[in-house]
């Protein structure tokens, strides 16, 4: 565990460092005070607007974030040779990928809970009122955060940058679609197709269970079942990616 | 250090895209800025499954962003050529993506009816807006004010209204139109209060067309 | 009960285990290849072909060969970053793809590469962590390990400013933040100046007297000749000869170079009738004589000329040379 939380805390030092990420901070700290700046537009709901802003915002920018840094993780500790000098010491495949696995979540993570508090202390301040129940949304962007992270990770232990964040970018738009594809499935045209369609079914993130933006804008929290089924989800979901991950970057080889 | 740009540059742009291509999606279903000749287009728009597909996932913030449009879209037609065609398929689009926000319903409802004197397309979206909120007693307020304002039906509103004050969070106000409008008391009486009650909550806009009619009522 | 029975059985003697216990070697590659597929064509090319070797305790091995000759291939192997194609490799008995057969294992990568943002002092760190060395533990080690190699004002330098040369001394030091008992260094010379090459020899010869097992790669041997207590010569992934240094090249002082400071043009022609080549360097003469027998007598001669002798130096063969002879036309470094 240390060796993976060694792994993980570099890391973390390794990715904080890069300038994008303060690109990405700054941008997102515009785009709530932008919607601040928007509210009188809006016919006195200018406090759903930041709010909605302030969430779709956090989790969009920390979903790129995780996939374009992800993607150039491994492939960069490939391309520099230094993975070789750290997968030599006692260290497994594993341990390795978990630790990039970890922080690189944990980077994303800071930021969207930062452009949380960013956002509570913003709505307090303008509406004098604090709404608390975002967080419950923000707990939720978490768990798909995580998945998203495992994608990107094991997309990324076998093929390259470009394709792992296209892979990746089409895993999430699609694991948007999971929900309809059974409808889909339902109706199609051959079973070929049918049998496709169920598939992708099983196999896709259902990304839908960790959006709870639509509830929390409306002042509704997001309840303690919804809450432990997203974790339980995200949670399984990241670690059998993982696993996947794992088998895969096992095997590989380091010419 | 030519990498490290270049990664911030991809990343960057993927992002501006990424969002350019949302408000695109929006701009197109919010269609404020369409020329009459492509309004036909639009009705064969497929409106709500498409757009709230397109949203992945941030579908209040696109609502936001069509209800942003919808209104500045009213503004604009109030101050020239008071022509609000679009007013209610944006206000159906902002309801697609995001049903639980009651304003649109509200605001769309009211330009139909006073606006463009279409108050049955004005009910037909706060229907819409109380099957999906039927716990809302603005709604039902509303309603039962279009019922007695613009169709003068008394027993609807008053049914309406009933039943708003019936409802969490109704203000006391509810209670006694429900009662006036269930005896049908002179209707000239019963709207002004009801525009009176407009001017005193409801927002610029709704204000200005209440004081309007209260004007042409001679109320004022 | 298996359980009750068990303790009734006599202790195992302790003469009688001895037998199998026979001290495991550092490293043992038996009838080690490896086959490459080329990724696009899947054409396969054989990059270690059937190597066998021992290394024995406390002994430094040098692992020659030109490049391409299958050396960094073969440590690869060693250090489990590949899998052999065929054949078994055994550190201390164990298989290189198990983390634990790592654990008293220093690496120094051919031209090593560390995390550009991190500084010396905190790559360290990160080793220090993945050996599960305590904080204390390891910054100590590492602090001791940055002055040796002169370091220490630049424990807090980003790695991105570093040299060609302090990178390596940086890659000695993580080599050996664990106290190996084996260390696998290939191409360690490479970088560093002559003093730092004077310097690293210096270190490894006390890591060796420590007990220290270090096998080494190089592709040139002047480098490592004074240094390794045997080579392995690899040529096209086959181990072409294994031995002592002075066993392998003992006939491979090519001839004696004396250096003169003056020389008439009688004593050189008669030195170059007797078959010697003679040659003006700058201000200098310098005589090479092919037969070790016959450098006394021209040494002699000189002497009583009154010629003022510089140096007398022995000309061994270099490894190139070696591959010349040893391997013919074929010798050619494989590309």
């Amino acid at each position: 565990m240390t060796r993976v939380l060694a792994i993980a805390r570099n890391t973390l030092r390794e990715v904080a460092r890069e300038r994008v990420v303060l690109v990405l901070a700054m941008f997102g700290l515009a785009l709530v005070v932008g919607a601040q700046a928007l509210s009188p537009l809006a016919l006195g709901e200018g406090r759903k607007v930041v709010i909605d802003f302030g969430l779709a915002g956090a989790s969009l920018l920390a979903t790129t974030l995780a996939v374009f840094l992800g993607s150039t993780l491994l492939h960069k500790e490939l391309e520099r040779r230094t993975v070789y000098s750290i997968l030599a010491k006692p260290i497994r495949r594993e341990e390795f990928l978990i630790g990039k696995f970890l922080g690189l979540w944990f980077t994303t993570s800071m930021l969207l809970a930062g452009m949380a508090v960013i956002l509570l202390a913003v709505v307090t301040l303008a509406y004098r009122d604090t709404p608390w129940q975002i967080l419950g949304a923000v707990g939720l962007t978490l768990m798909e955060l995580g998945i998203v992270t495992a994608v990107v990770i094991l997309f990324s232990s076998f093929t390259t940058p470009a394709l792992t964040a296209f892979f990746a970018v089409a895993a999430t738009v699609a694991g948007h679609f999971a929900e309809d594809l059974r409808y889909f499935a339902s109706q199609g045209a051959s079973p070929a197709v049918q049998a496709l369609t169920q598939g992708a079914y099983w196999i896709l993130p259902h990304l839908d269970v960790f959006n709870a933006r639509g509830l929390v804008v409306h002042g509704l929290s997001v309840g303690p079942d919804r809450l432990a089924f997203g974790f339980a989800y995200g949670l399984l979901y990241a670690i059998g990616i993982m696993v996947l991950a794992g088998v895969i970057f096992r095997r590989r080889e380091f010419r | 250090m030519t990498a490290r740009i270049d990664r911030a540059v991809v990343a960057g742009v993927a992002c501006a895209g990424l969002l350019v291509a949302l408000a695109g999606l929006i701009e197109r279903a919010a269609g404020s800025r369409f020329e009459r000749a492509r309004e036909e287009e639009l009705l064969y728009y497929p409106s709500g499954f498409m757009v709230r597909q397109a949203a992945l996932g941030y579908e209040t913030a696109a609502a936001d962003i069509a209800w942003l449009r919808g209104v500045q879209y009213y503004g604009e037609h109030r101050l020239t050529d008071q022509k609000f065609d679009m007013i209610g398929h944006v206000m159906r689009i902002v309801a697609d993506l995001d049903p639980q926000f009651v304003e649109p319903y509200v605001f769309g409802a009211f330009v139909l009816a006073q606006e463009l004197k279409q108050p049955e397309r004005g009910l037909e979206l706060l229907e819409r807006g109380m099957r999906a909120n039927p716990a809302n007693w603005r709604l039902a307020f509303e309603t039962g004010f279009l019922h007695y304002v613009c169709r003068h039906d008394f027993a609807a509103a008053g049914r309406y209204f009933t039943w708003a004050s019936r409802m969490p969070g109704h203000p006391d106000y509810a209670e006694r139109f429900a009662a006036f409008a269930n005896e049908r008391a002179g209707n000239t009486g019963m709207a002004v209060l009801l525009w009176k009650q407009v001017l005193a909550t409801g927002n610029r806009y709704m204000q200005d067309v209440a004081r309007r009619e209260l004007e042409r009522l001679e109320a004022i | 009960m298996p359980r009750d029975r068990k303790a009734h059985l006599p202790a195992p003697s302790l003469t009688s285990g001895l037998r199998e216990v026979e001290p495991l070697p550092p490293v043992r590659l038996e009838n080690v290849s490896k086959v490459y597929r080329d990724p696009m064509t899947l054409r396969p090319f054989t990059a270690v072909d059937g190597v066998s070797l021992t290394l024995e305790r406390g002994e430094i091995l040098g692992l020659l060969g030109p490049n391409g000759a299958g050396k960094t291939s073969t440590i690869k192997m060693i250090l489990g970053l590949t899998r052999p194609t065929r054949g078994v490799i055994r550190i201390e008995g164990r298989d290189p793809w198990d983390s634990d057969a790592r654990k008293r294992l220093g690496y120094l990568p051919e031209n090593p590469c560390f995390y550009d943002h991190l500084g010396a002092a905190e790559y360290l760190d990160l080793v220090g962590a993945l050996f599960g060395l305590s904080r204390v533990a390891s910054r100590r080690r590492s602090e001791a390990l940055l002055a040796r190699l002169g370091l220490a004002a630049h424990a807090r330098k980003p790695l991105r400013k570093f040299s060609k040369g302090m990178t390596q001394r940086l890659g000695i030091c993580q080599a050996l933040l664990n106290e190996p008992s084996l260390l696998v260094l290939d191409e360690p010379m490479s970088g560093l100046d002559p003093i730092g090459r004077a310097e690293a020899k210096q270190l490894l010869r006390e890591e060796r007297d420590k007990g220290t097992t270090i096998l080494l790669s190089s592709h040139v041997l002047s480098e490592t000749e004074s240094l390794c207590d045997r080579v392995a010569i690899l040529h096209r992934g086959r181990v072409h000869e294994v031995g002592g240094v002075s066993e392998l090249l003992s006939s491979g002082v090519l001839e004696w170079e004396i250096a003169v400071d003056s020389l008439s043009d009688e004593r050189a022609a008669i030195l170059r009738s007797r078959g010697h080549s003679v040659q003006s360097v700058g201000r200098r003469w310098v005589v090479r004589v092919e037969r070790e027998s016959e450098v006394q007598e021209v040494l002699r001669d000189l002497v009583q000329e009154r010629a003022t002798i510089r140096s007398v130096e022995p000309r061994r063969e270099s490894l190139e040379d070696y591959f010349v002879r040893a391997l013919g036309a074929d010798g050619r470094p494989a590309s």
